[in-house]
């Protein structure tokens, strides 16, 4: 037994094992690893769930194989087993609303001195998103 | 909000800044903007609407002469904005100017974070094959390659970066957003 580090909307550490170039998860890890749960109606997330035609596929043995989980979410997932770090694209329905529909993806990132701030702090403001960087 | 690794190396560039700033070490807001270069600014309504999506604005005139761009209009555009109103485009405008990111540039964005998750780890290796890959797979987008180069110890403002830019430059200058001088 090991850790991983998925990394998607946050990064998350939590125990896995490696199985070849697969990343396993316990399903009782699971929201703990992506923010997604595996139920009866299929993998779920606050209110919504996306069903899975056959669970059983996402399973090696009793753990969750997490490019698996991926794939049924329809996200592009980057696995490196062996250095227990993946990486699962985040929602591009929410890009495409930014894109098609104008609306602005929520988000949280720390600033500089750490503190969690999210896109809605200053809801009651027009706001300008600059991206920069020191590159 | 900056698309870098370490808020030490932000923090000296902000000394003079008074509204937030954020940092961005996993590349994010490049996946849900569809951001592929710094500097991209988006004007967000008190309603979370985008009024004027991804597009290159500078806050100076210290680069006019390489990119062409004069802060001006801009800025005066933003103030428009703010003191009367004035929208900057028709939404039709809006909807059209950014395109989405192809599978491809999705991947690179996979594999940057996997890099620098790695490099902060201390795998150097495992990273440096990741940050390749991501180049690969997105080899015009500053945000991969670009952004990549400080952390693999290669100066971003050096040779380099001119070998990219020509590249760049030869493929069409290529941006999801409102270029520069449009």
């Amino acid at each position: 037994m090991t850790t991983a580090t998925i990394i998607s909307d946050e990064s998350r550490t939590v125990e896995a094992r490696v199985d070849g170039d697969r990343l396993l998860i316990s399903p009782t890890d699971l929201p703990a690893a992506l923010g997604w749960e595996l139920r009866p109606e299929g993998l779920c997330r606050g209110d919504v769930c996306v069903p899975v035609r056959q669970p059983a596929g996402l399973f090696r043995g009793d753990d969750l194989d997490l490019a698996a989980v991926a794939g049924a979410l329809g996200r592009p997932a980057v696995v490196d087993a062996a250095s227990g770090v993946a990486a699962v694209a985040l929602d591009s329905e929410a890009r495409r609303r930014a894109i098609d529909g104008l609306v602005a993806p929520e988000f949280t990132l720390a600033d500089l001195d750490g503190v969690p701030r999210h896109l809605s702090d200053w809801s009651d403001r027009k706001r300008l998103l600059l991206a920069f960087s020191s590159w | 909000m900056a698309l870098d690794d370490d808020a030490e190396a932000v923090r000296p560039w902000t000394a003079a800044i008074t509204f937030p700033v954020l940092i961005d070490p996993d590349h994010l807001l490049t996946e849900l903007y569809a951001i592929s270069n710094v500097p991209t600014v988006v004007w967000i309504d008190e309603a979370g609407r985008i009024a004027r999506p991804n597009s290159v604005a500078f806050g100076t005139d210290t680069f006019k002469d390489f990119t062409g761009v004069a802060a001006g209009p801009h800025l005066d555009a933003v103030r428009r904005w703010v003191e009367d109103g004035e929208a900057p485009m028709t939404a039709e405008t809006a909807r059209a100017a950014v395109g989405d990111l192809s599978a491809e540039e999705v991947l690179a964005r996979l594999h940057f974070r996997v890099a620098a998750h790695a490099r902060r780890a201390g795998a150097d290796a495992v990273a440096g094959r990741h940050f390749a890959r991501a180049g690969e797979l997105a080899p015009d987008d500053w945000t991969v390659r670009r952004a990549a180069m400080p952390l693999q110890g290669v100066d971003p403002f050096g040779p380099e970066f001119f070998t990219i830019y020509e590249q760049w430059q030869a493929n069409g200058s290529p941006y999801h957003g409102i270029r520069a001088g449009d």
